[in-house]
């Protein structure tokens, strides 16, 4: 009797934990049929609603053929570029920063703020030094990825207890040793979340300035495809970038959750994106 | 001796605004003895001066101006759909938890790129500007309005219970002055994100406000008035962000 009460409520709870992935996929289903009929009949904007077959069938046009490649590597660099740069000057300049609190205490509503500051609007100082090529978006990209990098490298040093430092000093631990035995592997979970947040700043930062101005690049392709009307073209080309961004994060995600689990406290940045 | 005669925060000010007007002061240096070219950057100077011009005799404030209607008209309309969402989430739990990770995992995506359908739809006009920032905003109010209502105490509800309030007086007495102080944060995250998108709109679609003018300035290479648009980009940002936070710190005290 009571395995009986017990299977019916390991049922009832596995039926309770599907219920929002079938509300979720009836929810695609709704919307992906609503459209292709809206696309098909042509009833609300009908060039702005081409239907969802249209939109697969350019997708596949972009997966099956080199058509994309240097658009895609122009992209890729500019966003994996401004990712790398970013890392290279927000780990170190947050470890600075985080291992001195009175320093800190002066500079850190000064980061906040600027970090606040949208970072597109820099890109004309961008052109004006590194000109329209696929510089100055990297450099976007850069500034874009700095900020969540760094404050979640601050916060990762700050979260360091100093109990672990006393015990290191107390048996005569060199800095290089404190460095690396006791900073590192404290912050890393930081660091990893950081690059993470990083990551999609960059793609949106420097992909948003390939719209603005550009020769070459996905955000390019957009405001090209939007510019010439091609509709389908214009939402495979969002998907997947869609598509790619969620790929990139998802990989960074389970790869960073093998080598270390993430730390709690360092998911709420999303503001610093 | 210093420690004496001024309090810590207002060395700490001191110290920042050493900090601030040293960086400046040596930017200022840099293109004056000609280390950096003026045709890359302006002296601060220049720039505070094009801005000052622009605030008196040219259409900064009323570039200023749009702008802040635009990131109100976005406010207003993230606040009524995000609480009416967000309460909606919290109060069906099947409908919230299959939708809550639908919303994360749209926001989380760079939707902002989605720019030129709003674009077809509204014109290049503020409208477009609007529509796509509130819903920027709007996520993280739903997201901390759901939140909000789930992290009331429940005790408080018992109580509520215990004596015969209605639903609306529970709500009223009970549910909102217990889960303002998280659902203040959704709005101080929310307007955070407006914030960012209006003036980066603004400034890639070349309609509006303050981006607009630093978007006109760049096309033309006035190096200036890039710069003064930048500074005042930066200063409204600046503004708000210190406002929020004021606006927080009185609604949690």
């Amino acid at each position: 009797m009571n395995l009986e009460v017990m299977q019916k409520t390991s049922a009832s709870a596995a039926g309770r934990a599907r219920a929002p992935a079938a509300v979720q996929l009836f929810t695609l289903i709704v919307f992906l049929f609503s459209w292709q009929m809206i696309g098909k009949t042509g009833s609300i904007f009908a060039e702005l609603f081409p239907p969802i077959t249209d939109i697969l069938q350019s997708l596949w046009i972009y997966v099956s053929t080199p058509i994309l490649i240097p658009h895609l590597a122009a992209s890729l660099y500019a966003v994996l570029g401004g990712l790398l740069v970013g890392a290279l000057l927000g780990i170190p300049l947050g470890v600075i920063f985080g291992s001195s609190p009175s320093f800190m205490q002066v500079t850190e509503p000064i980061i906040l703020y600027l970090a606040v500051v949208p970072k597109i609007i820099v890109f004309p100082v961008f052109i004006l030094f590194l000109g329209i090529g696929t510089h100055s978006k990297l450099a976007v990209g850069a500034i874009a990825a700095f900020f969540p990098i760094a404050l979640l490298t601050i916060a990762g040093m700050r979260e360091v207890r100093s109990v672990f430092l006393d015990v290191a000093r107390t048996l005569g631990a060199s800095k290089l040793k404190i460095a690396t035995k006791v900073y590192l592997p404290a912050i890393a979970g930081y660091i990893f979340t950081g690059l993470r947040i990083g990551l999609g700043a960059s793609v949106t930062g420097a992909l948003l300035a390939e719209t603005k101005i550009a020769r070459a690049g996905l955000g390019f392709m957009i405001v090209e495809y939007y510019g010439q009307f091609r509709m389908a073209d214009m939402y495979s080309l969002l998907l997947l970038i869609f598509i790619l961004a969620a790929l990139a994060n998802w990989g960074m995600k389970a790869l960073f959750s093998l080598l270390l689990p993430l730390p709690r406290s360092s998911q709420n940045f999303g503001e610093f994106v | 001796m210093l420690e004496t005669i001024v309090r810590p925060a207002t060395k700490l000010a001191l110290l920042r605004m050493l900090l601030i007007f040293g960086g400046l002061g040596f930017i200022e240096a840099s293109v004056r003895l000609g280390w950096i070219d003026r045709f890359f950057l302006a002296s601060p100077l220049q720039a505070v001066e094009v801005l000052w011009s622009q605030l008196v005799g040219g259409n900064a404030l009323y570039l200023i101006m749009i702008t802040l209607y635009e990131i109100a008209a976005a406010l207003l309309i993230a606040t009524v759909v995000g609480l009416l969402v967000g309460f909606i989430l919290w109060r069906y739990r099947l409908i919230g938890a299959s939708y809550e990770t639908l919303l994360a995992a749209l926001f989380a995506s760079p939707v902002i790129l989605a720019y030129p359908i709003f674009l077809v739809i509204f014109g290049r006009t503020s409208a477009a500007v609007i529509i796509l920032s509130s819903f920027f905003g709007t996520v993280p109010i739903i997201l901390n309005t759901k939140s909000a209502f789930q992290q009331v105490n429940p005790i408080l509800l018992q109580v509520g219970a215990s004596m015969n309030l209605t639903r609306q007086r529970m709500f009223r007495h009970i549910l909102l002055p217990a889960a303002a102080p998280a659902i203040f944060g959704g709005f101080r995250l929310g307007l955070t994100y407006i914030l960012k998108s209006v003036l980066g709109l603004e400034y890639v679609v070349q309609v509006g406000g303050v981006g607009m003018w630093l978007s006109e300035a760049a096309f033309r290479f006035e190096v200036g008035e890039v710069y003064a648009g930048l500074v005042g980009t930066t200063l409204l940002s600046i503004l708000f962000l210190f406002m929020i936070n004021r606006a927080e710190f009185l609604v949690r005290k």
